[in-house]
């Protein structure tokens, strides 16, 4: 392969290497460079992780061929400050709380050094738009925006160094806003995470993925691929030795895919080789024959009588089914002399955590099967290894790896079986990084939601009755369905005490990319429709919203919907807090927006109207006109 | 109609501590170490939340010993006891309390050979923030002191931790039983501006008041709550995973839309602290719940503002404006 | 996953220019890159590889910017930060910073060209509709019988459908040139499902020139975007509106127009309401640059009901 001679200065220090012509100016610095810090988040630079400066101008490595860096001024994270020491903007990441998981914080640092450099004195409005290229999925940017307005006015000297001390304490930690013990090796991106791992004589894993949404698998022949020079070895479900199956509730899903494919990215084969590319181009020569199948794609047909079957021990599709019953709904409803009735839907979300999977796994001196990787649930992890590879349970090791954020997205086991297997195969380390790509189709999302409610009220706004009912698709596995639909059924209703109810939440199994464990695990779905019809019924009975939630609130001594009796219910002082600190003013919901005196107070903030660093010199002309 | 229209809304919200429906469970070790530093060990680890630094306060606080120099030991199913898996607004819950007990056992041995060295009730003894005194005595020795002292007695304070959350399943055919020991409670109120040419919703403040029953380190808590809020108000308005016969649209993160830093509200938390009594520390979790009010709190603020109600998520700028003219149509027939 | 054989980084334009013409068959010219990259991913286009790539970024006669008379010469290097920076621009082409600052996000700005933009020819590029109420014109450069020769065609006819050009085998874009429109007010409208790094789903651009009073429009341009197969201008309504006496009955009247041009495959209920309210809006932005008042929200009100 013809090579690529490049001569450029990164973090001060003059480089000369000779690298593929394909290279992007993030894989030298990540895998010639080791220069870690900067990450690969999308690829595509859609999320700025691997943002770093070149001739003093922030950019997205991943979208700079190399060959563009040639003769250039490279600043990547490692470069901002000397080892042990930080700079004000990373001090003051620290200070406020500013990284999470970590993994877009490098990025972040980047992002804000770059929009403090160009415009030192840049205000809120103006340091968020030269921040728009970086996304961030854990922080909601607050504390970051905080850390950045206190670095510009340090280096400003507006605001002393002390700023960015921590705070003291003479009595108690508790309570007390502790720095993050982290935030140093993540505002400094000296933190690994397991993609940025390597080991000594390690392979580079790719995953060859169902083009196919349901399609029964006739043939695989990997011959082809095990013959490609740096191949080391290919996988299938002919080398689980064990027991093979995994998932949260039901172990419905193998480590790759037997007999048939149930959705589109679902794992099929694996290789390991001496580089990703290897690897990638042997995936492409395992030949897999498939048959076709009719595919479920809707949660409604997949109850249909005659509706293809995906899994042969539910005939009816379903995952699961949870029914709450409390009381009787016939007489709360004869009671209402209100009823409601309304259907919501919500949809299939992706975690997007900014780490895409990734892990290690190697067989360590005595024999012990060892996976790293940000897994969620080791512990579970491990029970499932020791059955699929049929070890005894000492004999699988899980460590876990930092966590570039998780939501729920890692609590499945869907690729440590496959490195497990290959590292078993091969008797060498092997390493998986999934493109962003991959991590969407191949990972579990947040149950998409169908809701049925039916609600009684008196005059007074108290509920009489409620007729509850979800469908919500599973997609091709089990993974956390079943609990997913337990905590949606248990939270359903909301906070509130209600004599008269019939829940019923149900999951079924689709084509579809699987549903699994998202934060809130369905309650978030739940709770919309609730907190929705509770609005709906406060304007119908011309009641305050805070009102008719109160007349309905649990309190201590309440049985909830699963006839659990509380011993304390603090719904009346969140309520209360949220009420005076919104400065709410009082009155149904019935479209008052336009009149109300409540709005744009001190504590919203400006509608963004893009060109902050233009409309904000405009400002000033206009005020300086004003003033004379 | 102006272009700009605003309006308010707001939603409550509830949640269960832990794994649901059944007895959760963790452990941890703890070791008060040479030069008065400490080590905790327990099988979990940062997803980011921001736990390592909680256990490191908690620790600290039980043994009297600064958060820095807490060492939290690597999460390995093979070196360290089980704590189970991260999620389910479990850590700050399971892990904290587990942390706590343990802790409590390693500062109870080192107290009583300091005790008896001393010649003091123990229960007179206080330590916090590298010191260890006796009340009303001037015996006061830095922790470095006493963990030689202890180890010069032949004893090396360690302890070890398991904590409970006691839930039960539920009945199969009319859900009853008692799921958490532990619940939190939560409000949020949004206000928003409606583009009336575009649909295009701007979220510009949140007011999240939420019970957490401790507030261990609030600048976490308000971490928790603005992370929840901006992922809450990700899928209210834009995130919208698509797939057709079962193949991925949104492939990438062109086309799977977040929230990026000029879709953020002002986010006002207000933390409300109401102490489980069941657990050593009072404190309950905020990771998940968080998320929850933000989506029905920011559709009551739409309704507010143009009265139009959006009940399928997301409310992208398109289905605003279709909802928009949906209800113009709706009131001219009545007019 | 994007792989070359070669990557090349010629530095005049008749290197490049030899270059491509020897370039074998799937060979690219690069830019930016801040498209092919992207683009060379699962869901896309897949793993591409791609025998060379023709990296126009070096190229001395590429970069920079030149005032011609009445006319403004950006060469083909030229990228989208530039409109926010340079002061020069930012007076003779007054909607192009505003466009710029909807334009992907500052790091893709530094390396994205608006040549490039062109030569894609998306149909919700955000660069398209601005160049076309400059009047744009783009240079194309080939050889001819070993020596540089060029020529040169509106954008307006050279962009043909989403992705497609008049670009000719063996021809580099080398610049596009605009009308320079010192004292003009400019705006841009657009809408996606968020405000950075983000696609148009419609996105409108007006520069609007009004009379020593600010009451007589003498001049305006608009163009939409995001509408269908290409960007269009609206020359109708600017012939409508040129001339006469602005009043808020004028602006209204005239934005009830466009929405029939609305061709686009999808979404068009929703495009076609968006780019009613679009056109009144970008001329009531562009006029407010000019030093006009914001007009009252509640007089617009009264004149639609």
């Amino acid at each position: 392969m013809p090579e690529l001679e490049l001569d450029l200065t990164v973090n001060g220090r003059r480089i000369t290497r000779h690298v593929d012509p394909s290279y992007r100016l993030l894989d030298l610095l990540r895998d010639d460079l080791a220069l870690t810090g900067t990450k690969e988040g999308c690829g595509a630079g859609e999320c700025g992780t691997c943002s770093v400066f070149v001739d003093g101008k922030l950019f997205k490595s991943c979208l700079m061929p190399a060959s563009k860096a040639q003769g250039t001024t490279i600043e990547t994270i490692e470069g901002l400050s000397r080892p042990g020491e930080l700079t004000p903007v990373q001090r003051a990441f620290h200070k406020t709380g500013a990284s999470q998981c970590g993994y877009c914080i490098p990025g972040m640092v980047m992002a804000a050094t770059s929009a403090l450099r160009e415009n030192p004195a840049a205000g809120i409005e103006e340091i968020k738009e030269r921040m728009g290229g970086n996304i961030c999925r854990c922080t909601g940017y607050t504390k970051i925006f905080e850390a950045v307005e206190i670095a510009r006015d340090v280096i400003a000297g507006t605001l002393p160094e002390t700023a960015l001390n921590p705070e003291l304490t003479k009595t108690s930690y508790i309570g007390h806003n502790t720095r993050r013990l982290d935030a140093p090796s993540k505002v400094s991106g000296r933190l690994k995470y397991a993609g940025d791992m390597e080991m000594q004589g390690m392979l580079h894993m790719q995953v060859l993925r169902s083009p196919h949404a349901h399609a029964r698998i006739s043939r695989i022949d990997t011959s082809k691929a095990e013959a490609l020079p740096g191949v080391h070895c290919v996988i299938t479900c002919d080398d689980v030795p064990g027991e093979d199956g995994f998932g949260v509730f039901v172990h419905d899903q193998p480590i790759m895919a037997r007999g048939k494919v149930r959705h589109v990215g679902e794992a099929v084969a694996a290789v390991a080789a001496d580089t990703v590319r290897i690897a990638r181009e042997a995936t492409k020569l395992i030949a897999v024959e498939y048959e076709p199948l009719p595919g479920l794609y809707d949660p409604e047909e997949a109850l249909r009588p005659g509706a293809p079957v995906i899994h042969d021990y539910a005939a009816d599709n379903v995952v699961k089914h949870i029914p709450l019953r409390k009381g009787d709904i016939e007489t709360g409803f004869a009671a209402a002399e209100l009823i409601i009735e309304e259907r919501f839907s919500t949809q299939q979300v992706e975690h997007a955590y900014l780490e895409p999977e990734a892990g290690i796994a190697y067989v360590d001196h005595d024999d012990v099967v060892t996976v790293i990787s940000p897994s969620q649930n080791i512990t579970h992890h491990r029970h499932m290894l020791s059955t699929i590879i049929d070890k005894p349970i000492n004999k699988v090791r899980f460590i876990m790896s930092p966590v570039g954020g998780g939501f729920g997205g890692k609590e499945d086991m869907i690729y440590q079986g496959m490195l497990a297997l290959s590292a078993m195969k091969s008797g060498r380390p092997v390493r998986l990084v999934f493109t962003r790509e991959e991590s969407i189709m191949a990972s579990a999302k947040r149950h998409p939601s169908r809701t049925s409610y039916r609600m009684g009220l008196t005059k007074e706004g108290r509920i009489t009755a409620v007729e509850f009912s979800m469908l919500s698709d599973g997609g091709a596995y089990g993974m956390s369905s079943e609990g997913v639909m337990r905590k949606a059924a248990i939270l359903s209703c909301g906070p509130y005490e209600v004599e008269n109810i019939k829940v019923d939440t149900t999951v079924v199994y689709t084509n579809n990319t699987p549903s699994g464990a998202f934060r809130t695990f369905g309650g978030m779905q739940a709770q919309f429709a609730t907190e929705s019809m509770m609005d709906m019924a406060a304007e119908k009975l011309g009641l305050d919203p805070f009102e008719i939630r109160r007349r309905n609130m649990m309190k201590a001594g309440s049985r909830t919907h699963t006839q659990q009796t509380l011993n304390s219910a603090s719904i009346d002082r969140v309520l209360e807090a949220a009420e005076t600190a919104s400065r709410w003013e009082a009155g149904p919901p019935n479209v008052r927006g336009a009149n109300r005196s409540d709005l744009d107070g001190p504590d919203t903030r400006q509608p963004c109207t893009l060109g902050a660093r233009f409309n904000e010199a405009r400002h000033q002309i206009e005020k300086a006109k004003v003033a004379s | 109609m102006k272009r700009k229209m605003r309006g308010r809304g707001v939603a409550a919200s509830w949640y269960g501590i832990a794994r649901t429906a059944t007895i959760d469970r963790a452990g941890a070790w703890a070791e008060l170490d040479d030069g008065g530093t400490a080590k905790v060990l327990t099988g979990v680890t940062e997803i980011g939340e921001g736990i390592l630094t909680l256990l490191s306060q908690v620790a600290a606080e039980e043994l009297g010993v600064k958060p820095e120099q807490v060492t939290i030991g690597d999460n390995d199913t093979a070196r360290s006891p089980e704590a189970a898996h991260a999620g389910a607004t479990r850590q700050t819950y399971m892990i904290g309390n587990s942390v706590a007990l343990a802790c409590r056992e390693a500062k109870a041995r080192l107290f009583d050979e300091i005790a008896q060295a001393w010649e003091v009730p123990v229960e007179d003894l206080r330590s916090f923030d590298g010191f260890l005194w006796a009340e009303s005595t001037n015996k006061r020795i830095t922790m470095e002191e006493a963990v030689a002292l202890c180890k010069k007695r032949g004893v090396v304070p360690v302890g070890s931790g398991s904590f409970t959350a006691h839930g039960t399943g539920l009945d199969p055919v009319d859900g009853h039983g008692s799921p958490w020991q532990a619940y939190v409670f939560g409000t949020q109120v949004a206000e928003v501006e409606v583009d009336t040419i575009t649909g295009e919703v701007q979220v510009l403040g949140i007011w999240a008041a939420h019970d957490v029953g401790r507030a261990i380190n609030p600048r976490g808590v308000e971490g928790q709550i603005e992370g929840g809020v901006v992922q809450g108000l990700g899928q209210a308005l834009m995130e919208d995973y698509q797939t057709s016969e079962g193949h991925p649209v949104t492939h990438g993160f062109a086309k799977y839309i977040l929230p990026t830093s000029l879709d953020v509200p002002q986010i006002n938390s207000v933390i409300v602290e109401d102490p489980d009594p069941l657990s050593p520390l009072g404190a309950k979790g905020i990771g998940e719940p968080s998320l929850i009010p933000t989506a029905p709190a920011v559709m009551n603020a739409i309704y507010d503002a143009i009265g139009a109600r959006i009940r399928d998520l997301p409310a992208t700028p398109e289905r605003v404006l279709a909802a928009l003219h949906e209800k113009r149509r709706a009131d001219a027939q009545t007019a | 996953m994007l792989t070359c054989d070669t990557y090349l980084m010629p530095t005049s334009l008749k290197e490049a220019l030899e270059a491509w013409a020897a370039a074998p068959k799937g060979s690219r010219l690069v830019a930016g890159a801040t498209d092919i990259l992207p683009w060379a991913r699962e869901g896309r286009g897949g793993d591409v590889h791609l025998p060379s790539m023709i990296d126009l970024s070096r190229v001395t006669e590429l970069c920079g910017y030149e005032v011609q008379g009445d006319r403004v010469r950006l060469n083909a290097n030229v990228v989208y930060q530039v409109f926010l920076e340079d002061k020069t621009l930012i007076r003779l082409l007054p909607n192009m910073p505003y466009c710029a600052a909807w334009f992907a996000d500052d790091q893709i700005r530094q390396q994205a060209t608006l040549v490039g933009n062109i030569v894609n020819a998306s149909p919700a590029g955000d660069g398209i509709p601005p160049v076309l109420t400059l009047n744009g014109e783009i240079e194309l450069a080939r050889l001819d019988h070993g020596a540089v020769a060029s020529r040169r065609m509106p954008v307006s006819d050279f962009i043909t459908g989403p992705g497609r050009t008049e670009m000719a085998p063996g021809e580099i874009a080398t610049a596009v040139i605009l009308d320079a429109m010192e004292g003009y007010g400019g705006s841009f409208q657009k809408v996606g499902l968020r405000r950075s790094l983000v696609i148009s789903a419609v996105c409108c651009t007006a520069l609007i020139k009004t009379g020593d009073d600010g009451r007589i429009i003498e001049d305006v341009r608009l163009a939409l975007g995001g509408i269908g197969p290409r960007p269009i201008r609206l020359r109708d309504i600017e012939e409508m509106l040129r001339g006469r006496q602005m009043t808020s009955e004028l602006v209204a009247e005239a934005s009830l127009k466009p929405a029939e041009m609305v061709a686009s495959r999808s979404r068009v209920e929703y495009r076609r309401a968006v780019t009613s309210g679009f056109v009144e809006a970008a001329i009531e932005d562009a006029l407010v640059t000019l030093g006009a008042p914001k007009p009252e929200p509640d007089q617009r009100e009264t004149l639609h009901a």
